[in-house]
């Protein structure tokens, strides 16, 4: 089992978790949680004053024990729907 | 976190392996051994448990979604293998809720995925005896084939001389349960159509919380969210069983009891939420006003309050116009019309001026604001109120509440709610401690406080108590109304209630508002947010009708039907049984079992033409046709029965794209994970096509009626195998648009001249920039405790409301320790950790000018920007249908005489002459003792309302099996109940049998000197499902709130006895053997 130190290293110099953990032969979330004390699913139940963390991963760590997420925000076939209901029933104020 | 499951495997082989096991695969073996010598990895696992996998590891992606079932709205991380769902979990990134996922919620993969949901419609026709298969193409040809058909004939032009525009002969019930794009469409499809009975259950749960905290503070919905609970000092739990009902949010008041915080629990039952509390204060089950107006009564005449903030940002110094008469011992205030039992609330009001209500009974003073056209006298009843700072005046609010509440002592509390008066004091001294510039206090409160004939000043009383104290607007204070389905706060918001349209305008009634104009004058105020009502209301009526609305039709206000008094969903049922209503369309909604007085309920369907209900399996609003209380005792026949029914099986949330709003107003998006099976479809599905259908029927109709349906912008992009509509694109139309195509990023950018859409203006700015603003999903960890950034809360985005009163008037905290928002002198804007619920560049000192309007009518110092008068209403001046202040009356069914005044019930409550909804005697009557003992409902974790998404799944039925009923070990020994045994509940409307508990979760009350018992039932149970059991509702009556049109079935008069209830028709006898005992007839409890 890799050690703290091994994972930070790695870090410190600039690779991802991925890459720390393929390095350490492990999978990505456990070098996540021997980093940092904490799951990678965030499973566990902080209190509020633990919430901030110094670094956030973008996108969270859920990502590097899960599938990848499903969460788009945007539609582009939406907006142009919006924008032919806007010329059609908007047209002149009225 | 993820459940584990075993790779497929025959049976065979693995008992082969398992005699095969060599020693040396011996578990301590291997331990003593191996490297892992302390047994705390490879050592303990066997083969078998090497080769388990959670149910995730399979899975190609997950999908962020929603519970389904409360309003705590726990984020959902949905697991998907192949296009199907293998598991869901909780989505520990969010905010509110942390992962967490309660029985229910962590059930819902065998809710949605497992074998108790129909897959295909079913058809009952006319007498039959059984269901039939009929395929989902027939099935809505026939069902939009009898719409456009029972609309014609139930259709209506006038009513009394009034011209009203509307369908009587079709009614809707259900939406809480749904996504706010379906209830969009529902409201939008039916009102076109001139369907005005549109209902769901927020008229049954919290239709009263709209209206004691909309006409309080100027908006109908929770004013904090359960995780700033964290930063209260005091929280008190009355009229709601948080940790059961709730559980997940109920973290939060663990949170704030780590931190130090004192937790209050009053209630009549003793429960899980209990057992956490530092204080449990039972209480007489209908009795909070008495109690809660004595905790005000203290606050004044001991000078408790928060006086600054009472000054500035109360009503408190407002003087009441001469004529207004207190309720005083009598119990009733001027106004009063005995004949109709209604009031007349113009006495009521400011002197030298006129405020509408921001909520709640806003027709009720239409034609008082609705002047003739050049009256002067309109426009002096507008003017400004007139204050006496000293709040020495005699018709000051101040003096007015201080003389009301003067005969609420603690003496009173104990003989009317049996609480001793050294309970009662310990809560006023923990109120108090905890409440000021340092501290503050909170309420939680669920339906245990909203389901009484008065159900709204309930909220009022404790709305009252708030202001006093300076809790509103401020972390951890507010009053937190937790609301029970997933969407029932957006199905308020995006109505599918018959009172209001989008964003809580209120529909349009036939006696007062025949033109915009003419509505606009009567409903909307001059002063404060709501003086833009005619921004709102345009933006609306050119979402619904697009290019056919213009400036000069009124941009189709004509279009809406017209009401003309209370169209609720009791209302309707009387309807169903006179033949007015003649089709019925149920989503998700199980009124058989799940209302006030289920007999009347089935009584109603049974004289339907037809039934239409879309839901998961086959409820008791389905099938009581065949199997129903009235088919066991012979007082229906099936083969008589007339009503068409259609069992349309509805997709679940993972099957479909669109938001729910929960609790905390917080607009979740959640994302379809799979494709529904064979004939499941959404409600969005169904409404749009149903829709799409009907208009095809009435093309080329030169017909008038027809013409709102078919101006009706219903051309919505539609995708995926089954052509559903786009949800994303009625989000979009929901959230707004301005004349380029741009998305409006808030309210205040929308236009009355008919420049803007926007379906619901609360919910302006949801679909901002064309962001989804609802899927928002940044982890709680990189973002404050109020979670800005997860997902969107109306309105704009706001937290915590009315945070301008989290500062002094000056724009300065209160106290650092309890700061949120403040005025940045520097930047010239209000800012903090919340967005401030102000206009961010109004300066602390700005002050009108005389004849501003709108929310420029606003001071720099009035936090409540929906009140007409920026201020928080102690005393409501219009709005509440009895009364401008809390006044404690007894129950309609109560053992009890209401000790505090004259009046025994509410006067204005509203009640239903028939001879299946009989009321007890008055307790003066000494048949009344038939009835003796009070009893109050409550929810259990492990089941759901009505029990339509509970009872039939087997994780649920098995961990609550059967309905039961709590009683004292005083009242056991007195009846003669064994614990575990049987008993028999009996009131005058009906008869239920359930399982007896014994135990001192229920307290004995000394009560008006005597012993007072009272007993506890849950109510999620009916005869289908796996967990079977009677329905609590067959006892409870149809009697109501005024305001809010809200049933009583938190506080009822029964009696209980040993044994099983009688079968077939010996069961109606016994309830009618006791009202004949009683001397109970159709026209008992009637009288005002």
């Amino acid at each position: 089992m890799p050690t703290h130190d091994q994972v930070r290293e790695l870090l410190d110099r600039g690779h991802s978790y991925e890459i720390a953990g393929r390095e350490l032969h492990v999978p990505a979330g456990q070098a996540y949680m021997i980093a940092t004390g904490r799951p990678a699913d965030s499973g566990d139940t902080p209190n509020p004053g633990e919430l901030r963390v110094d670094a956030p991963l973008p996108g969270g760590p859920q990502q590097l024990v899960n599938p990848p997420a499903l969460n788009p925000t945007r539609n582009a076939r939406v907006m142009e729907w919006v924008r032919a209901r806007a010329a059609r029933d908007l047209k002149g104020g009225s | 976190m993820g459940a584990c499951s075993r790779r497929a495997r025959p049976e065979g082989r693995q008992l082969t392996d398992r005699r095969l096991a060599a020693p040396s695969d011996w578990p301590l073996l291997r331990q003593l051994r191996g490297p892992d010598r302390l047994g705390r990895g490879a050592a303990v696992k066997s083969r078998g448990s090497r080769e388990l996998q959670a149910r995730t590891a399979g899975a190609d992606r997950v999908v962020k979604s929603v519970c389904p079932y409360c309003a705590v709205g726990c984020a959902q991380n949905v697991f998907v293998r192949d296009d199907r769902v293998v598991q869901i979990e909780g989505d520990p990134d969010a905010p509110h809720s942390r992962g967490r996922l309660c029985p229910k919620g962590s059930a819902t993969l065998q809710l949605t995925t497992g074998s108790s949901r129909e897959q295909h419609v079913l058809y009952r026709r006319p007498h039959g005896t059984e269901w039939e298969r009929l395929d989902l193409q027939t099935a809505m040809d026939m069902i939009a084939d009898r719409m456009v058909a029972t609309r014609r004939e139930g259709w209506e032009w006038e009513s009394e001389g009034d011209r009203s525009r509307r369908c009587m002969s079709i009614a809707a019930l259900g939406g809480a349960t749904l996504d706010n794009e379906e209830n969009y469409l529902i409201k939008k499809l039916l009102t076109s159509l001139g369907i005005i009975q549109i209902e769901n259950q927020a008229r049954v749960c919290h239709s009263s919380t709209v209206v004691g905290l909309g006409t309080s503070f100027g908006r109908g919905a929770s004013s904090t969210l359960p995780g700033d609970l964290q930063n209260s000092d005091l929280i008190v739990l009355e009229g709601s069983n948080m940790a059961e009902a709730h559980p997940v949010a109920y973290q939060w008041v663990v949170e704030a009891k780590a931190r130090g915080a004192t937790v209050i629990h009053v209630d009549p039952h003793y429960s899980r939420t209990s057992v956490l509390a530092d204080m449990f204060v039972p209480l007489r089950a209908g009795t909070d006003i008495a109690f809660l107006g004595a905790i005000i009564n203290h606050v004044i005449s001991t000078e408790s309050d928060f006086r600054e903030y009472v000054l500035a940002y109360t009503n408190a110094a407002t003087i009441i116009r001469e004529e207004f008469e207190d309720a005083g011992a009598d119990g009733i205030f001027s106004g009063f019309d005995a004949e109709h039992a209604t009031y007349d609330p113009d006495s009521w009001q400011y002197a030298d001026a006129f405020m509408a209500a921001a909520a709640g009974q806003r027709d009720q003073e239409g034609n008082i604001a609705a002047q003739p056209e050049g009256s002067d006298e309109g426009e002096q009843d507008r003017g400004q109120p007139h204050q006496d700072l000293t709040l020495r005046h005699p018709r000051c609010v101040w003096q007015i509440l201080m003389r009301h509440y003067a005969e609420y002592t603690p003496e009173m509390v104990e003989q009317v709610c049996g609480v001793p008066p050294e309970v009662f004091a310990k809560v006023c001294e923990l109120f108090v401690a905890n409440s000021g510039r340092e501290r503050t206090a909170a309420f939680v409160h669920g339906v245990g406080w909203t389901q009484h004939t008065i159900g709204s000043q309930y909220i009022r009383a404790a709305s009252i108590l708030q202001l006093l104290l300076g809790n509103m607007g401020r972390p951890g204070g507010g009053v937190m109304a937790m609301r029970g389905h997933a969407s029932i706060q957006g199905s308020s918001d995006i109505p599918t209630l018959f009172d209001t349209l989008p964003g809580y305008i209120p529909m349009p009634h036939a006696h007062a508002h025949h033109d915009l104009e003419a509505f606009i004058a009567g409903n909307a105020p001059d002063k404060g947010f709501w003086g833009n009502m005619r921004d709102y209301m345009v933006s609306l009526l050119k979402a619904w009708w697009g290019e056919s609305a213009t400036a000069d039709n009124e941009f189709r206000f004509d279009y809406l039907p017209r009401l003309t008094g209370s169209h609720s969903t009791y209302d309707t049922v009387i309807e169903q049984i006179k033949g007015t209503v003649k089709g019925y369309i149920l989503y998700g909604q199980n009124p058989a079992v799940g209302s006030a007085n289920s007999r009347m309920q089935r009584l109603g369907m049974s004289k339907l033409d037809w039934l239409v209900v879309r839901d998961f399996s086959l409820i008791e609003s389905a099938t009581w046709w065949k199997d129903g209380p009235e088919i066991e005792s012979g007082e229906m026949r099936t083969e008589d029965i007339a009503t068409e029914v259609f069992f349309m099986p509805a997709a679940a949330h993972i099957e479909k794209d669109g938001t729910f709003t929960n609790t905390q107003r917080m607009v979740q998006w959640h994302h379809k994970a799979q494709e529904p099976q064979a004939e499941q479809r959404s409600d969005l599905w169904f409404t749009y096509h149903l829709g799409r259908m009907i208009r095809e029927r009435l093309s080329g109709s030169s017909d008038e009626m027809d013409r709102p349906v078919l101006d009706l912008s219903w051309d919505y992009p539609t995708e995926g195998p089954y052509d559903d509509p786009d949800a994303e694109a009625v989000l979009a139309e929901i959230s707004g648009w301005d004349a380029n195509g741009e998305m409006l990023s808030a309210y205040t950018g929308l236009k009355a001249d008919g420049s803007t859409s926007c379906g619901c203006w609360i919910y302006c700015g949801s679909y901002a920039d064309g962001v989804n603003q609802t899927a928002r999903r940044k982890p709680a960890r990189e973002q404050n405790w109020t979670g800005p950034e997860w997902a969107w809360a109306w309105p704009a985005n706001r937290r915590i409301l009315y945070n301008r009163a989290s500062a002094d008037p000056q724009g300065r905290p209160w106290s650092e320790r309890k700061a949120l928002v403040w005025w940045d002198e520097e930047q010239g804007k209000w800012t903090g950790h919340d967005t401030p619920d102000f206009e961010a560049t109004k300066r602390p000192d700005y002050r009108p000018a005389h004849d501003a309007t709108g929310p420029d009518a606003l001071a720099g110092d009035d936090p409540f920007i929906m009140q007409a008068d920026g201020r928080g209403w102690l005393y409501a001046p219009a709005g509440v249908g009895e009364g401008p202040l809390p006044t404690h009356y007894e129950p309609q069914d109560s053992p009890v005489r209401n000790r505090l005044h004259r009046q025994q019930r509410n006067p204005a409550r509203q009640v239903y002459e028939h001879e299946y909804n009989r009321y007890t005697a008055d307790p003066s009557d000494p048949q009344n003792e038939v009835f003796p003992y009070v009893l109050t409902t409550y929810r259990l974790t492990e089941h759901f309302t009505a029990g339509g998404m509970s009872r039939w799944t087997p994780y649920l039925a098995e961990l609550q099996p059967e309905f039961f009923v709590e009683v004292s070990p005083e009242l056991a020994a007195e009846r003669g109940l064994q614990h575990g045994g049987w008993a028999t509940a009996i009131s005058p409307r009906g008869v239920v049998e359930a399982r007896v508990m014994v135990t001192d979760r229920m307290t004995p009350l000394r009560v008006d000197q005597r012993t007072l018992h009272q007993i506890g039932m849950p109510y999620h149970w009916g005869p289908n499902g796996y967990a079977r059991g009677d329905s609590m509702n067959e006892l409870s009556s149809m009697s109501l709130d005024p305001s809010s049109h809200i049933q009583e079935v938190k506080a009822l008069a029964i009696d209980i006895r040993p044994g099983r209830r009688p079968r077939g028709a010996a069961r109606q006898a016994l309830a009618r053997e006791y009202c004949e005992r009683a001397g109970i007839t159709a026209e008992t409890g009637m009288a005002p």
